[in-house]
């Protein structure tokens, strides 16, 4: 044996320890496939385990906010600040709750004769005090209300102007975004009656004692109101929409479409098109005007009526409403023939949604007891939230965080909720923050395998819920089995089938 | 030189650089004030893609391997749904490029180091040929440090051996059939466990790490740990002479004389099934590491696969015309678990193809009786017999002729009893009844370890991590399939229901595949055209082809038309028995009208002349 070449492994250990005591054991990868087997089947295990540890984890309800009398029937979230919100209650009495303190700031017992129909921000704050609008319902008034209570995180003498940050010079200071209040809420004046070491007594004085700095009255209540994104300017719902400038008693403008005489139930500002407006009225109608015209744009005519409204905050052209008919739609407004999406789950009237501020979802509270948390994309909710003590949802509201949303509710409550149901709430370390995101990607990839899809969908609610699902299930079910059968048996092309989306809208007028 | 750096002037001053303004950037920045930096807003808006830009990936540079972009595939833009569309595509993109950037990995991080693979490389030229080079010319060429991997256990009068390795090659087990059994790290040189149990003992396994050994004693499954300790005794396993090891399932699989193949969950201690072959006592087992199913061997010549899903076996070939008493299944890299050799009492040894088991891939002779096979990581087929062991290599090439092995390592008056192929190393272990032989096989064992996944050189920390992480992922026993992609795949059919109700559905009621079927818009898997461009994707396509041919009903010729041979005597029956009267009537009919049709022609053509005088009516 001459010419011969032998080669055989021969690997040193030397190569294959730890260099010193503390460093790590040198790895060896080989990523080819025939030395992973069960690749797969091992993956899915490891996806079941992360949607049943998602679903462990699931602990939405934050905490209640109380202090009602009434039932709260509306919210208006400070778009300027993360923590503060405001909630309208029945009998006319409109608290300021800080949602870090988890307390009232500001108790105002009597805003309103009657039910409150809208509460909302001004775009600034004068000499430290920043303004609330509200609205009755009832009584045909609007009112502003400015204290320092509303912004303890504001200090005296600052000026603050349209800018989320604060204008550019001058200011020596901006609005806690952040919404760490607690932090700041300590240099608060004292003798204001707030701050952290808040005196109930005091608060409730001062709310008493609080007149509005601004009052606008009109011979019909009003049942919505938003304020501009940056000017001093507000809108409002009655059976017109009149838009009004903080400065002047009487309105600037009101809009309608031709001659109708509807009433408006809900009306807000598009956030990136500052000046076009959406309102929805009793007609079932959504209508679209632009306050530099002074005219409305166009208006559709939906099969049912439509309770609530809002404008996606990324995507101008993206308005979102919340159906009498149990559903949510989305409208491009270029395109308002019909839907680009509908949303359904929801087993009662949709009372109320707001968007995500990253534009990526929304959330829905409904006359079924249930706050539905929704991706853009998909029509299907991804969440379910219910307590068994909270009632009729009138109103709910992401918060400008998008950590938590807000319901408001009849029973005089108003929940915080983690967006995420088993987000972790505090710090997370990089490998933690690893962890969940692979977890996160494992069930999205297996999510349309039974054994994950089960863990991950399944969303427990209550009884009356389930059935009521149930029964809406069996009764469209029927009803397109009936329409189904029926075209089978008359004559071919006589009665198509018409797309869900088409049907949303009956006309579209302009 | 000094009067150009004099015109040059002083460099500027440190303090100067830094009292200079930061340059102004497009965005606004907005001042704090009080000693706050100021911020820039625009870093707080939402960005709408985290995602790395496609031209930075590595794969569409200049100097990644990879020229073309990737773009997805060309089948996807028929999907009419937009958002479905792109985010297939997205996904199809994220696939391809992961693929590729773990061939980039492989090709530059396991690269043999001086090329190609290990192995014995002779003239052949000149008549010489690798299976003359024996183990003494191979000793003698290799290193020192190989040197010692061969080494022989001389045991007398103790019985045959039978060897097991743990997973990473590290550590051997051996058993003799009367009752000495022993565990050492082979390469240290060290000495686990050693008992003489003073029983017949039939095979030995370690289970999922060196800590656990199972060894088939004469009446029942006993499980020691690492120091010989007996921890359990498994008393619903009679009688076993073959065990299996499933280590991703924590299964331990055995079967005995009579003929039941059982299942044991390892990990709860908890029997999962037993399944009765009712084949009688096999002669062999092995089990397929990619797939988990297990192949046994019967005295009439038949190999059964089975899994613990069902009770009969998913595959059931006659293999040879004798006891089969050799499996072995290749888990190399081109075949991953699909070619299985096995070899009978007839003395012949035959490679069949998992896809397709109508016939053998190739099959030969062997001059001695064959008692054992073996596959190594590299592909390479041990045939132990009578007096030696032949190592054959490239089995899937030139399958017409009889394969020259590639070595020969003869043990003249020694029959094998088992021969094992050490894991990530060149060595094949042979069990015989003078103790057992370590022999040097170049070229066997993959040399590019993970370890991940099978770590050679396993610490001790190491080791304990992968076990907990083994038991997290403890693969559920359903999941063993003998299509082991199943996973992911759309379920057809809303199953369970009879023709008439499938039948009475309304479309409305109908499931999404069967509604696609309907419009005509379903994209079955056997569509697929051509464009799969990547080798994994070929390589599916073609085990789904191969079932997709078999599971394919032939179809019918519903006998409907006219031709049928019933049809045809009932017809000519029907024409001569059956007297009705509308049937007449209507023949009767037919005639009048062809005879005037007839006469009218006649009459146009002039054949006939008609009569228009007054009798014409007459007429």
């Amino acid at each position: 044996m001459s010419a011969q070449k032998i080669k055989v492994i021969s690997r040193s250990l030397d190569d294959h320890l730890p260099s010193s005591s503390s460093a790590q054991h040198p790895l060896q990868r080989n990523l080819a496939p025939h030395l992973h087997p069960f690749s797969k089947p091992r993956e899915y295990t490891r996806a079941v385990t992360a949607a049943k540890m998602d679903r462990m984890f699931a602990k939405p309800f934050v905490d209640a906010l109380g202090g009602h009398q009434d039932g709260v029937y509306c919210l208006g979230k400070d778009p300027r600040r993360a923590a503060i919100v405001a909630g309208g209650g029945g009998d006319g009495e409109v608290i300021v709750h800080s949602l870090a303190l988890r307390r009232p700031l500001l108790k105002i017992p009597n805003a309103h004769k009657g039910m409150v129909g809208g509460v909302c921000w001004t775009s600034e704050a004068r000499d430290g005090k920043r303004g609330m609008i509200t609205a009755g319902k009832l009584d045909g008034t609007v009112k502003i209300w400015r204290s320092e209570a509303f912004a303890p995180g504001l200090r005296d003498k600052d000026t603050f102007e349209g800018n989320e940050f604060g204008s550019g010079e001058g200011s020596t200071s901006f609005l806690d975004t952040a919404g760490a209040i607690g932090e700041s809420g300590m240099e608060f004046d004292e003798e204001e009656g707030g701050g952290l070491s808040i005196d109930a007594a005091k608060r409730d004085a001062l709310g008493q004692n609080l007149e509005p700095t601004m009052t606008y009255t009109s011979k019909n209540g009003f049942n919505s109101i938003d304020h501009h994104r940056t000017d001093a300017v507000f809108a409002t719902a009655s059976n017109t929409v009149q838009v009004w400038d903080e400065n002047r008693s009487a309105p600037l403008s009101t809009l309608a479409f031709g001659s109708s005489m509807e009433t408006v139930t809900g009306i807000r500002f598009n956030q990136s098109e500052t000046s076009v407006l959406a309102s929805v009225g009793n007609d079932r109608t959504m209508c679209l005007y632009d306050i530099r015209t002074g005219k409305a744009e166009r208006r559709i005519v939906m099969q049912f009526k439509s309770n609530c409204l809002s404008w996606c905050p990324t995507l101008p052209t993206v308005l979102l409403l919340g159906s009498e008919d149990h559903n949510l739609y989305t409208f491009d407004i270029r395109k308002l023939e019909s839907p680009s999406q509908i949303y359904k789950g929801h087993v009662g009237g949709v009372m109320g949604c707001d968007w995500s501020p990253t534009g990526e979802g929304f959330v829905s509270g409904s006359y079924d007891r249930t706050v539905r948390l929704w991706n853009r994309e998909s029509g299907k909710s991804r969440d379910v939230y219910h307590t068994k003590r909270m009632q009729r949802v009138f109103d709910v509201t992401y918060t400008p965080t998008a950590d938590f949303v807000l319901s408001a509710s009849d029973d005089g409550n108003v929940r915080i909720w983690k967006s995420d149901a088993s987000k972790k709430l505090g710090p997370v370390s990089t490998k933690e923050r690893q962890a969940i995101e692979y977890r996160q990607k494992l069930v999205e990839r297996y999510s349309k395998e039974k054994g994950v899809r089960e863990v991950h969908e399944r969303r427990h609610v209550p009884g009356s819920i389930h059935n009521a699902v149930k029964l809406k299930r069996d009764m469209i079910e029927s009803r397109k089995v009936k329409e189904d059968r029926r075209r089978t048996h008359s004559r071919a092309g006589k009665e198509k089938p018409k797309a869900e989306r088409k049907k949303a809208v009956i006309r579209e007028q302009k | 030189m000094d009067a150009l750096l004099a015109a040059a002037g002083p460099l500027p001053s440190k303090s100067k650089q830094s009292s200079r303004k930061p340059p102004v950037s497009s965005h606004q920045t907005v001042p704090r004030g009080n000693g706050k930096a100021p911020i820039d807003p625009s870093t707080h808006s939402i960005l709408p893609s985290t995602r790395l830009p496609s031209s930075f990936h590595a794969s569409t540079l200049p100097s990644g391997s990879g020229t073309a972009p990737i773009r997805p595939d060309a089948s996807i833009a028929r999907i009419g749904d937009k958002k479905l569309r792109a985010k297939i595509s997205r996904l199809d993109v994220g696939n391809k490029r992961a693929r590729q950037e773990r061939e980039d990995v492989n090709e530059w991080l396991n690269k043999a180091v001086s090329g190609g693979n290990g192995g014995i490389e002779v003239d052949e030229e000149e008549g010489e040929r690798t299976w003359r080079v024996r183990q003494k010319d191979i000793v003698q060429e290799v290193g020192v440090g190989a040197r010692g991997k061969k080494f022989d256990l001389k045991m007398q009068d103790m019985g045959t051996y039978k060897v097991d390795y743990t997973r990473n090659g590290r550590h051997l087990a051996i058993a003799s059939s009367k009752g000495h059994i022993a565990t050492f790290d082979w390469q240290a040189g060290k000495l686990h466990s050693e008992i003489q149990l003073k029983e017949s003992i039939r095979d030995i396994k370690f289970l999922h790490s060196e800590a656990f050994y199972a060894v088939a004693q004469k009446k029942y499954v006993f499980i020691y740990d690492q120091d010989g300790v007996e921890l359990h005794k498994l008393k619903q396993h009679i009688d076993p002479t073959h065990m299996e090891f499933l280590p991703y399932h924590y299964l331990l699989t055995t079967v005995g004389h009579a003929g039941y193949l059982k299942y044991h969950d390892t990990s709860t201690g908890v029997m999962l099934t037993q399944i009765p072959t009712h084949l009688g006592s096999p002669h062999s087992m092995a089990q397929n590491p990619h797939s988990a199913i297990i192949h046994l061997g019967h005295s009439n010549g038949t190999m059964t696969l089975w899994s613990p899903n069902m009770t009969t076996p998913h595959v059931k070939l006659l293999a040879h015309r004798g006891p089969v008493n050799g499996i072995a299944v290749d888990p190399s890299e081109t075949s991953a678990g699909r070619y299985v050799a096995t070899s009978g009492m007839d003395g012949t040894v035959k490679i069949w193809d998992g896809r397709m088991w109508g016939k053998e891939v190739r099959g030969w002779k062997v001059r001695n009786q064959i008692t054992t096979l073996g596959y190594s990581g590299m592909g390479m087929l041990s045939v132990g017999g009578k007096s030696g062991v032949t190592i054959y290599r490239d089995l899937q090439k030139d399958t017409h002729h009889t394969p020259t092995p590639y070595l020969t390592l003869p043990m003249p008056s020694l029959t094998t009893s088992s021969t094992r192929f050490c894991p990530f190393d060149d060595i094949l272990c042979v069990g015989h009844e003078r103790g057992i032989s370590s022999l040097l096989v170049p070229g066997a064992g993959e040399a590019n370890f993970d370890s991940a996944e099978a770590d050679v050189f396993e610490t001790y920390s190491r080791r304990r991590e992968r076990e907990v992480r083994g038991v997290l992922e403890k693969i559920r026993p359903e999941l063993i399939t003998l299509d082991t992609d199943f996973l992911g795949h759309v379920n057809e059919g809303r199953g369970g229901e009879t023709f008439e109700e499938r039948e009475a559905r309304s479309f409305r009621q109908l499931g999404r595949l069967e509604r696609l079927r309907a419009t005509g818009k379903a994209d079955e898997p056997g569509q697929g055209g051509p464009e799969d461009g990547d080798e994994d994707q070929v390589v599916g396509d073609d085990v789904n082809a191969g079932e997709g041919v078999g599971k394919k009903e032939k179809e019918k010729r519903k006998m409907k038309g006219r031709n049928g041979s019933t049809k045809r005597y009932l017809r000519k029956k029907a024409k001569k028995n059956i007297v009705d009267n509308s049937l007449l009537a209507m023949q009767a009919k037919v005639a009048a009208q062809r005879k005037a049709e007839d006469t009218r022609r006649k009459v146009q053509s002039g054949e006939i002349v008609k009569e228009t005088g007054a009798l014409a009516r007459f007429g």
